[in-house]
């Protein structure tokens, strides 16, 4: 699993690819709060290159929602495939993280 | 006479080059105290040696001076001729030493003296080149070294695996105290034919099922799943599972006690860990099932006549997540020869050499093939072909499964 990071504007762009699994999330966490910190609005974690996300790799998730929250960041997840978007909706993830189907849809839930 | 004379000359040669042998071995060839101390004192005249022929270069010497160097000279080329003697009777392969490059030193440090004697001046500055004999210390020093070097490591090594040993241990308690905590068997109801089985991943997972019979007659059935794995998950997976007993026998409804079991597990949760809950009540009397799902994938109901379905009502939030969340409450009526299988992630998620996951095609496969028999031969017959499609890919995730049968004893009575 790697994760590539763009700033474009007030906005960060987190694109990972590969499989999010109970080794990988430690880095990914990581990552993504560094990231954040250097977040002015809003973050975009655009999900077309996962293909597999595990127990841990939701566990990110939750974290780094709480964390946004936290410094008043919105954060998106968006064009997850189809297993990787079962995954938050059995879990009931896609509840409490807000999940766009594409990047347009996601850049219109970003602060102006 | 003459023969026996000369028989017995061979013979004494013979004894001759036998003891010269022995010798040999003795000193070159073996690590005795003899050989080291042998070797100690050639260092020492090596040192004694290069020192001198400095001295000689180097000085004007007065002439008892110029005279004790040469009977010191002529003893030193004496042992190290003898030194090299040893050597080659000892070597195995002869040649090989004599053009070996240690060899060949050693050649070097002795031969001017018999190819000129004393007054050769011009190849008496060959003898500087015994200054390579000091490699020999230098490889003596270095082999020493390595030498203390191996055996700390050895040590450290040594030390490193008797605590991984004893971690080991603990780890192996722990794993054994979790499994333990799991019912071994279904309570004994009339109608009803349960059985479960869970295999632990290789690393300390946090799957949990339970059969909790409840006050009213009625059987709670859970399957569980905490996230991450490892002790952290291990620990969380004791509380969730010892709270959701405890509040179990105390809200009669699914709905209710995940609520509840929620909010608990969300004020005792330092590692910010989640699990994934079934919870469903089982009416042995009337089939009726309710259920409430807190992230977990949904079971499967196998209908008597072979038709599968995946239960609904998926969608509920992961335990321990976020405080204050509710969960819908489902009901469901089971008929005769019904059942319905539990399963955790780790049967569909189990992966093969070619990493592709088993999936919940092959175990709806295998619950229609097999469906028909007792609960805990559908247990092995999914167990098994898992194991199959696994081969020799590691399991990385606890497998658990939990199955249900009913066979109502009114429905055995009646035509």
């Amino acid at each position: 699993m790697n994760t590539q990071f763009e700033s474009l504007g007030r906005v960060t762009f987190v694109t990972p690819s590969g499989r999010l699994d109970f080794g990988a999330a430690p880095l990914f966490q990581s990552e993504l709060e560094k990231a954040l910190a250097k977040t002015p609005a809003g973050m975009v974690i655009d999900c077309a290159g996962l293909d597999y996300v595990s127990s841990a790799g939701l566990r990110v998730f939750l974290l780094v929602s709480r964390s946004a929250a936290r410094c008043g960041i919105a954060l998106v997840i968006c064009s997850l495939k189809p297993a990787v978007r079962e995954v938050f909706d059995v879990s009931g993830f896609s509840q409490i993280i807000a999940v766009c189907a594409d990047r347009a849809a996601a850049l219109e839930k970003m602060p102006a | 006479m003459y023969g026996t004379s000369a028989s017995g000359l061979r013979r004494q040669l013979g004894s001759l080059n036998l003891s010269v042998r022995v010798i040999a071995d003795r000193l070159v060839g073996s690590d005795g105290p003899y050989a080291r101390a042998f070797e100690n004192l050639i260092l020492a005249l090596i040192v004694i040696s290069v020192l001198s022929v400095i001295l000689e270069a180097t000085t004007d010497l007065p002439v008892w001076a110029i005279e004790l160097l040469r009977i010191g000279e002529i003893v030193i080329v004496a042992v190290f001729s003898f030194e090299y003697t040893l050597r080659l009777v000892a070597a195995p392969r002869k040649l090989a030493f004599v053009f070996s490059f240690y060899g060949l030193v050693d050649l070097v440090s002795i031969a001017p003296f018999f190819l000129a004697g004393l007054d050769a001046r011009y190849l008496r500055i060959l003898r500087v080149l015994r200054v390579l004999r000091v490699l020999k210390l230098q490889r003596r020093v270095l082999e020493t070294t390595v030498a203390q070097r191996t055996r700390e490591l050895a040590e450290l090594n040594h030390v490193l695996i008797e605590a991984q040993k004893q971690l080991q241990a603990e780890l192996d308690v722990a794993r054994a105290l979790q499994l333990a905590i799991l019912p071994s068997v279904f309570p004994a109801k009339a109608g009803c034919d349960g059985a479960a089985r869970m295999i632990p991943a290789t690393t300390m997972g946090g799957d949990f099922y339970d059969f909790i019979e409840l006050p009213d007659q009625r059987i709670g059935l859970v399957m569980a799943d905490v996230s991450g794995k490892g002790v952290p998950a291990a620990f969380f997976m004791a509380v969730a599972r010892t709270n959701l007993r405890e509040l179990a026998i105390h809200h009669l409804d699914p709905s209710d006690c995940l609520a509840r079991t929620n909010d608990i597990l969300c004020t005792q949760n330092p590692m910010d860990l989640f699990v994934t809950v079934f919870y469903c009540i089982f009416d042995p009397s009337n089939g009726v099932l309710c259920y409430a799902n807190g992230g977990h994938n949904p079971p499967f109901l196998r209908r008597a006549e072979g038709s599968i379905e995946a239960l609904n009502g998926t969608g509920g939030l992961v335990l321990g997540a976020i405080p204050g969340v509710t969960y819908p409450s489902h009901t469901l009526q089971l008929r005769h020869a019904d059942r319905l299988v539990l399963y955790t992630d780790g049967v569909t998620e189990a992966f093969n050499a070619a990493d592709e996951a088993y999936g919940t095609t092959r175990l709806v496969a295998e619950i229609q093939a097999h469906g028909d028999g007792a609960a805990q031969g559908l247990i092995e017959r999914i167990c098994h072909s898992v194991a199959d499609f696994a081969g020799a890919a590691a399991q990385s995730d606890d497998i658990t499964l939990t199955v249900l049968a009913w066979y109502p004893p009114r429905a055995t009575v009646s035509p």
